[in-house]
């Protein structure tokens, strides 16, 4: 009787045992499927991601012609007497508006102290 | 090629590998807290974050050759010796530390299997030293610290490692043995009563 029964069991416990085996390794190469898409798509992004941050510095750096007219499309409108006119071409230097006056008075002479 | 061409891909190859090493420190902290769902098993986080911390090698070398070779910026070699280079010694030196740090523990990754789990482990804590490191020196360094973008994409970075660095504190440390140990307790304390 205990014998019949488990040849009547065993089967079936072997397929379960085959299935549970394929089902982890089945899943396994999913996961492995996943980790290597993703990896190769942070790469790729990231590949990408430099030229965008590139650019999107080259256009920013302070001091540049291309951020002052970033800065002038961004501020235009923003209030009414603060649209900027910014001369973006680097042609045209602007002459200083100071002007150096020679002032004629006496001068002061300040005497005492000393730094150390 | 412009001769400011190789300063701007330094600061974008800087700009993602702050974020490239902000990923890694987030799947370290979720590997140790043994974090898997439906489809993504542990093996997934821990092989995502070796391959990650990889490719941020590969984007930090990007990053400085271009600075070092870059006629503009002219820094040298001598800028990977920490706090000798003339442009912002300190500031560029951190990074140096940052990255001599980062090498030191991917090396000692690689060679895991020499050196023992003790030693690697201890290696491997530094990496909690060289994240913060890294931002203090895109922070001092970066021309690019004032611009939007920057604050934005370093902010997500180190916001995103708090939030997960302040959920791995306060989550209970996780004791894969737990259960069978509790199990264990459970049937010697029922075999000791009578």
């Amino acid at each position: 009787m205990a014998l019949s029964l488990g040849s009547e069991v065993l089967p079936t416990m072997q397929a379960m045992t085959y299935d549970a085996k394929e089902a982890r390794t089945n899943a396994r190469d999913a996961a492995m499927r996943t980790l290597n898409r993703l990896t190769a798509g942070v790469a790729v992004g990231a590949f990408a991601s430099v030229g965008v941050l590139a650019v999107v510095s080259a256009a920013t750096i302070p001091g540049t012609s291309a951020a002052a007219n970033t800065t002038a499309g961004s501020s235009t409108g923003t209030g009414s007497t603060t649209s900027t006119s910014s001369s973006s071409s680097s042609s045209s230097l602007q002459a200083s508006s100071g002007v150096s006056s020679t002032t004629s008075g006496s001068g002061v002479a300040v005497s005492g102290g000393s730094h150390p | 090629m412009s001769d400011t061409f190789l300063w701007y891909v330094t600061r974008g190859a800087g700009a993602v590998s702050l974020v490239l090493l902000s990923g890694v420190v987030i799947l370290g902290l979720l590997s140790t807290m043994r974090v898997q769902a439906t489809g993504w098993p542990r093996f997934l986080t821990t092989g995502l974050h070796r391959n990650l911390a990889l490719t941020a090698v590969v984007f930090l070398v990007l990053h400085i050759v271009t600075a070092v070779v870059d006629p503009f910026t002219h820094l040298g070699w001598g800028a990977l010796i920490p706090f000798t280079s003339y442009y912002r010694t300190f500031w560029l030196g951190l990074g140096a530390i940052a990255f001599e740090l980062l090498l030191a523990i991917v090396i000692t990754s690689l060679v895991r299997g020499f050196l023992g789990h003790r030693a690697w482990r201890a290696v491997h804590w530094l990496a909690y030293g060289s994240w913060p490191v890294a931002v203090v020196h895109g922070f001092g360094t970066g021309t690019d610290v004032w611009a939007a973008w920057f604050i934005v994409l370093a902010g997500l970075c180190v916001g995103a490692v708090l939030i997960v660095a302040a959920w791995r504190l306060l989550a209970r440390p996780v004791n894969p043995l737990h259960a069978p140990q509790a199990t264990f307790r459970g049937s010697v304390q029922k075999r000791e009563l009578p």
